[in-house]
């Protein structure tokens, strides 16, 4: 690859939070900017027409006709194309939004406690129609590589970065959460379950083990195990490992081990499936 | 009759675009700002344990995460009558500061600052953060610095420097360490330093540019606050509308908002338009953010601070209705978030452990108010038994400021396309 990588970023159905996540390299930006040429980014430059691109880094996945013409026309231009971050890899959290159909959600949306002309909806003359569902991009063009992580840690995106110059292919981490976790596990399996407010968690034992609902053992390694160490269970934003076709179904496994006791924790779906839904086996509301 | 289409929108978080009509002329008739996505998290957080709602609407924003956690929390802590030891305010503050001063530095270095630093008219390509850096480094290495300060405040009390997830109901699943504490310390005299300098540069900047603030993007609004005992306070206590000429003050409680604000749906845009209820639609209008937290509140609450308010209402008058005064605006509070750090840090009780308090799941329901960076933020659920949520609305800051957005366009249309 040329020592100038000619960059662009774009930002779908996503938050920003994988464009920051990029500028927390911090004082280390210093050291990569200058290799990078940033051709094209809305949220930080004024460009307006996607250029010829080396490497295109998408955040967020598909949840308008607008995003998807924009994939497509991305995937033209660029030589490699990434999805970056668990929105665009499998959905993220506006995943969730498959549970209802998008009528609903707009039904909802434009019908709270606060509007005062409900029945009234945005035209789809005027602002892009919602698409059925949201939609990884990888369900929509090929990608050459995808970045996990909800956001993924700024140091995986420099590693990428520089894999990339060095003309190698980024390589994701092949272990588990509960690899990188610093809490002991004696291999017991949970009685009964907790929500994650309920009584004071031993601060060095596994938080499955002690009953609360951890999704570590499904999720991707790469975070360094961050929300069990600060006390609360993953959720499992950094989406499956290598190894398996279905998050929820791999936690699913997990959880059976305990029997009727996890038939009883509320919200399985989007437990399991928190960042993951659209890519999901079962991933749609049907009609 | 023509048509001007802007899209993308650039250096602004989210999806934007503008359309202007213009008659024979050459004059703009008809200016509107479109906000073109839509995720529904009002939908989707229906049917989740409310505990876990804090950890799902961090992603309505991958800048202001902080805020839209800790107003979460503070919503399901209402709707759940639960009771917050002390140190959890603290600790939950500092994090929200910490946001504050990350977001503030990415917006005025970041976003804004390419402007003034090469100027307007500077070519596009390189108008934007690495022209800065090319430019100015040292401008650029505070930024820089602002910035990491800010994350790691949220990341020791957060969890997370992206999307925090120790706010839950009754406090904080773990406090603050003694050790990261004294690294934050140790750093909080320079920001506070570099809160200065910032200022210091926008003020050498307004005398270049004065006519242009004075003269673009001038609108007269309603302005929405947050205030503490009438002095500004970013985490919250009791909401205050200002009049656009500063005659009138309503304030009002998180829970009482049903009472204040309404939005009206617009079809040329996702986002709906709130008004301040008892004026009515459209002319309750009103801009949240920098700018209407200085001009809604009596004084700042840090001394440094406070004197550059004092310079600001000298400069722009009281309350301000130039919209590009937001920078200097932002940039007091900047320099507030850093003096309010120190004062957290400080205090004893920052490290305390005693940030959990027994809470249960019940009916209820609860509003949570913060200001996050880009103004006052809503968040209300409705619980049912089991504390699984039935209902919810949120505002969030962006939201309020699309219609005055509009104007401020509008306005500056005209005044660009008067002599062509
Ligand atoms: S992956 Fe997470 S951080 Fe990235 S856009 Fe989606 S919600 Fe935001
Ligand atoms: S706490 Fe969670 S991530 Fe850590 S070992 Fe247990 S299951 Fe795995
Ligand atoms: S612990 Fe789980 S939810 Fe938390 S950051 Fe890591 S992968 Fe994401």
């Amino acid at each position: 690859m040329a020592d100038k990588v000619r960059l662009g970023l774009i930002q779908l159905c996503g938050c920003s939070g994988c464009h920051i996540s990029l500028l927390d390299l911090h004082e280390q930006l210093l050291d990569v900017l200058p290799h990078l040429d940033i051709v094209y980014a809305p949220i930080i430059a004024d460009a307006k027409e996607i250029p010829e691109c080396d490497v295109f880094l998408i955040e967020g996945g598909v949840r308008n006709e607008h995003d998807e013409h924009l994939v497509h026309e991305i995937r033209e231009k660029s030589k490699v194309v990434i999805a970056w971050g668990s929105c665009a890899v499998y959905g993220g959290i506006p995943g969730l939004g498959n549970l209802y159909s998008s009528e609903q959600l707009k039904e909802t949306v434009y019908g709270t406690v606060t509007t005062d002309n409900i029945g009234e909806l945005p035209s789809d003359e005027i602002v892009p129609p919602l698409t059925d569902s949201v939609m990884p991009v990888p369900s929509i063009v090929d990608v050459e590589y995808v970045i996990p992580g909800c956001a993924p840690k700024p140091a995986l995106n420099a590693a990428a970065i520089v894999a990339l110059l060095e003309g190698r292919e980024p390589e994701l981490p092949k272990k588990i959460v509960c690899d990188e976790c610093p809490r002991t596990k004696e291999n017991v399996i949970p009685e009964k379950f907790k929500r994650t407010f309920e009584g004071k968690p031993d601060p060095d034992k596994c938080l499955f083990e002690q009953g609360y609902t951890c999704a570590g053992m499904g999720t991707r390694a790469g975070c360094g195990a961050l929300c069990p160490s600060a006390g609360v269970p993953c959720r499992g934003c950094y989406g499956k490992t290598d190894e398996v076709l279905d998050q929820g179904s791999s936690l699913a496994n997990t959880y059976a081990a305990a029997g009727d006791e996890s038939l009883k924790i509320a919200d399985k779906s989007a437990l399991f499936n928190r960042f993951t839904l659209p890519s999901a086996l079962i991933s749609k509301k049907q009609k | 009759m023509g048509k001007i289409t802007i899209e993308p929108l650039t250096r602004l978080e989210g999806h934007g675009k503008v359309t202007i009509k213009l008659d024979d002329s050459g004059k703009p008739t008809d200016v509107k700002l479109h906000i073109t996505a839509l995720r529904g998290f009002e939908q989707f957080v229906i049917g989740r344990p409310a505990e876990e709602v804090p950890r799902i609407v961090p992603r309505i924003c991958g800048i202001c995460q902080t805020a839209h956690h800790l107003a979460s929390v503070k919503a399901v802590d209402a709707a759940w009558g639960a009771q917050i030891p002390s140190a959890a305010e603290k600790q939950r503050e500092l994090m929200h500061i910490g946001n504050m001063i990350h977001s503030h530095a990415l917006h005025f270095y970041y976003l804004a600052a390419p402007d003034f630093v090469l100027g307007p008219d500077a070519d596009p390509a390189i108008r934007n953060v690495i022209g800065v850096i090319d430019a100015a480094p040292e401008v650029a290495k505070k930024a820089i610095a602002l910035r990491r300060v800010g994350q790691s405040m949220v990341e020791a009390t957060g969890g997370k420097a992206i999307h925090p997830v120790t706010a839950i109901p009754g406090g904080l699943s773990k406090s603050l360490s003694e050790e990261k504490r004294d690294e934050l310390l140790a750093e909080i005299d320079t920001m506070i330093q570099y809160g200065q300098d910032g200022l210091d540069l926008m003020k050498s900047l307004n005398e270049k540019y004065l006519d242009t603030i004075n003269t673009l993007g001038v609108i007269d609004t309603w302005y929405l606050g947050l205030v503490k005992d009438g002095k500004h306070n970013f985490y919250g206590d009791t909401l205050r509308f200002v009049s656009p000429d500063g005659s009138e003050k309503i304030d009002f409680k998180p829970a009482d908002y049903l009472d204040y604000l309404a939005e009206h749906v617009v079809e040329h845009n996702y986002v709906k338009y709130p008004y301040n209820k008892k004026v009515g639609y459209p002319e309750g209008l009103y801009r949240v953010g920098p700018l209407a937290m200085i001009n809604a509140c009596d004084s700042m609450p840090t001394p440094l601070a406070e004197e550059a308010r004092k310079e600001f209402a000298e400069t722009f008058g009281r309350p301000a209705n130039q919209s590009i005064a937001y920078n200097q605006a932002r940039l007091i509070e900047l320099l507030s978030a850093c003096e309010r750090a120190k004062e957290l840090l400080e205090d004893p009780e920052i490290v305390s452990t005693d940030v959990k308090a027994e809470v249960e799941p019940k009916a209820g329901n609860g509003v949570g108010v913060v200001y996050a960076p880009r103004g006052t933020l809503f968040h209300n659920y409705e619980t049912d038994d089991n504390g699984i949520v039935t209902k919810a609305n949120m505002i969030v800051a962006t939201t309020h400021n699309v219609p005055t957005m509009e104007k401020a366009i509008q306005q500056a249309a005209e005044v660009l396309f008067k002599d062509n």
